[in-house]
């Protein structure tokens, strides 16, 4: 599969090109704009970029989990537990935090492959709260009610964690498209169209669907472990549910089932949420004096943008803002072949 | 060792819940639609009670009518614009729908009516009888009475009533009912709109039993679809008597393992339930 030819054949395709242009840029922009607040910025992308890879395999497999949290929460308690606790250093830690979030996800899993979606979409949901629950019980054990800091992860400063996070991102990503593009995937796939028929093909639908939970609970673990090390500190909030829907607005915003959605939804999403101060004071200022019952009326305004946009996109754009960029690069490649 | 406190107040919000379940339920087996959003119109019920009861000075009982009829209204609104372009395609696209919706329903509710913690003040205001060791308040019983009148209302119109048999047919079979020449758009949105009114009535009934703010809506949504699973999908009796036992059970768990535990338990039953039944408790086998 990784012989050189077939390299290079890649590098010859236009998606192979964009590939490697994408790459490149994510590794040269840190170094033009080395702000530690861009810095910031583009660690949470690469880290959201995970989580909200490994929500749209779960998704690709037609199971809609409203409540991922509950997995970014026990990977990033895990690893940071065991970092205090044990002294394991987080590089292991991360890996035997996304180990273990996959083993419950694997739980979770049995109990779900016979579901249907909304019943699934229940499931999920409920698990999240109970997870929360029991981690506030055991605070003793956990510390979660009024959350510790975690160690570094191997290195401090940003720059080297913005690569060391870029490097695990592309791994997990590369993954994910090899995954979506093998028979798995193809599985998959036949599943989320009609579970009856790909059973009827002889898909054997339970024993995927399980792959599907604990592939997607093992990346979902891996990611909220990254982000315990990288925020230098877990609290019991990580289980809310803006946690659980995060993910599931940036793969379908971005597209859904596609694997560049993810990716692009949460670039556009976690811009959102970092310049929502510029965002906020603006629509206070024109918007404000309309709503006099809450005081900064910001955030509520752009929250009702985002939830009009979602609606917006599943309606009319269902693969999401990658289908709009197709359209354009189909386009713009139709009309330089024109002038051609 | 129950308190009967505990029972009564299991029994009012087990109230709420089977008015959103039978809603709910009547809009899942006749359109098939999975509607998450459906919590934010009782929210908004109880928020639409409370304007009109301040802003105009209407009896809060009075009010239930004018909340009925404006999430009516809203549920159209929403079928027709947004459920509507989503309906019989994935299902993972209405529970997008119905997140984008929560979204909007919460912060416009915010933006309106603020986040601070309301209520609706009934003309009974602290009377009631006392039995025994137990203060039976007259508003509970009024919201029984009105949920036991609404809940009979709602089986004639479906047994009796030929709208009601349209829309059993097309809850068996869309397209046979279509051959038959009913028009299954309009029972779409008829069905819609009547499950958004029994939100709303459901919304002015919380708003006078609990405080509100603009998040409320979030957990009965998902706590009355756990109680549709519960009940059976399709079964008008399984969310009346799953509404109670689930408000019973939820409460329960309150006052003897603690507050946070109320959720946490409520959901472990759900989940418990559904490996060892996936179809529900008195819900028929469907492939």
């Amino acid at each position: 599969m990784f012989t050189k030819e077939n390299l290079l054949k890649l590098l010859q395709t236009t998606k192979g090109r964009l590939v490697l242009i994408a790459i490149v840029v994510a590794l040269v922009i840190p170094l033009v704009l080395s702000s530690n607040y861009m810095l910031n910025i583009l660690t949470l992308i690469v880290i959201f970029t995970i989580y909200a890879s490994s929500w749209n395999l779960l998704a690709s497999s037609g199971q809609g989990s409203l409540g991922h949290a509950a997995f970014l929460g026990i990977g990033g308690f895990t690893s940071s537990l065991l970092a205090i606790n044990l002294g394991i250093p987080p590089i292991i830690g991360i890996f035997i935090a996304g180990a273990f979030s996959a083993g419950i996800g694997f739980m979770i899993g049995i109990t779900c492959v016979r579901l249907k979606a909304w019943f699934l979409a229940m499931v999920t949901f409920g698990f999240s709260i109970i997870a929360a629950t029991l981690f506030t019980e055991f605070n003793d054990v956990t510390h979660a009610v009024l959350g510790f800091v975690p160690p570094p992860l191997l290195f401090s400063s940003r720059l080297p964690f913005y690569y060391f996070a870029f490097l695990i991102s592309l791994a997990s990503v590369a993954v994910m498209y090899f995954i979506m593009k093998s028979k798995m995937g193809l599985a998959f796939k036949a599943i989320h169209q009609n579970e009856a028929e790909a059973r009827m093909i002889g898909v054997n639908t339970a024993k995927y669907k399980l792959y599907a939970f604990v592939l997607s609970t093992f990346f979902a673990g891996l990611s909220g472990a990254i982000y315990a090390h990288f925020q230098r500190y877990i609290h019991i909030s990580i289980f809310s549910a803006d946690n659980s829907f995060l993910p599931l607005m940036m793969s379908v915003i971005g597209g859904l089932g596609t694997i560049e959605g993810p990716i692009i939804g949460s670039v556009i999403m976690v811009f959102i949420d970092h310049f929502l101060t510029n965002i906020d004071t603006f629509l206070n200022s024109v918007l404000g004096p309309l709503f006099p019952a809450v005081s900064h009326v910001g955030p509520n305004i752009r929250l009702v943008g985002l939830g009009i946009f979602l609606v917006i996109v599943v309606i009319l754009l269902p693969k999401g803002v990658t289908s709009l960029l197709h359209k354009l690069y189909h386009y713009v490649r139709k009309e330089i072949i024109k002038s051609e | 060792m129950i308190d009967a406190t505990i029972l009564l107040w299991g029994v009012a919000i087990g109230c709420i819940y089977v008015l959103l379940a039978t809603g709910l339920n009547l809009i899942f087996g006749v359109m098939k639609l999975v509607n998450f959003a459906h919590g934010e119109l009782l929210m908004l019920g109880a928020y639409v009670s409370y304007s009109v009861t301040t802003g105009l000075g209407l009896d809060v009982y009075l009010s239930l009518f004018v909340s009925m009829a404006v999430i009516a209204l809203v549920g159209l609104g929403v079928e027709r614009l947004a459920f509507r372009r989503v309906l019989g395609a994935d299902k993972l696209n209405e529970i997008f729908v119905s997140l984008g919706l929560i979204l909007i329903f919460d912060n416009a509710a915010v933006l309106i009516w603020g986040e601070d913690s309301k209520w609706l003040t009934s003309p009974f205001k602290g009377m009631g009888i006392q039995l025994d060791e137990v203060f039976l308040r007259y508003d509970l019983l009024i919201a029984f009475a009105v949920v036991a009148a609404i809940l009979v209302g709602l089986l004639l119109l479906i047994n009796k009533t030929k709208i009601g048999m349209a829309m059993r047919a097309t809850s068996q079979k869309s397209q046979a009912a279509m051959l038959m020449g009913i028009n299954i758009e309009h029972i779409y949105i008829f069905t819609f709109v009547l499950g958004a009114a029994l939100a709303g009535a459901a919304g002015t009934l919380f708003g006078i039993i609990f405080p509100f703010n603009p998040y409320i809506g979030a957990l009965p949504t998902i706590k009355t679809f756990a109680i549709i699973i519960l009940g059976g999908l399709g079964s008008i009796k399984g969310a009346i008597i799953g509404g109670l036992l689930f408000g019973i059970a939820e409460n329960l768990a309150s006052a003897t393992l603690g507050g946070i535990w109320g959720d946490a338990v409520a959901f472990a039953l759900l989940i418990i339930v559904l490996i060892l039944r996936p179809e529900g408790l008195f819900g028929e086998k469907s492939s």
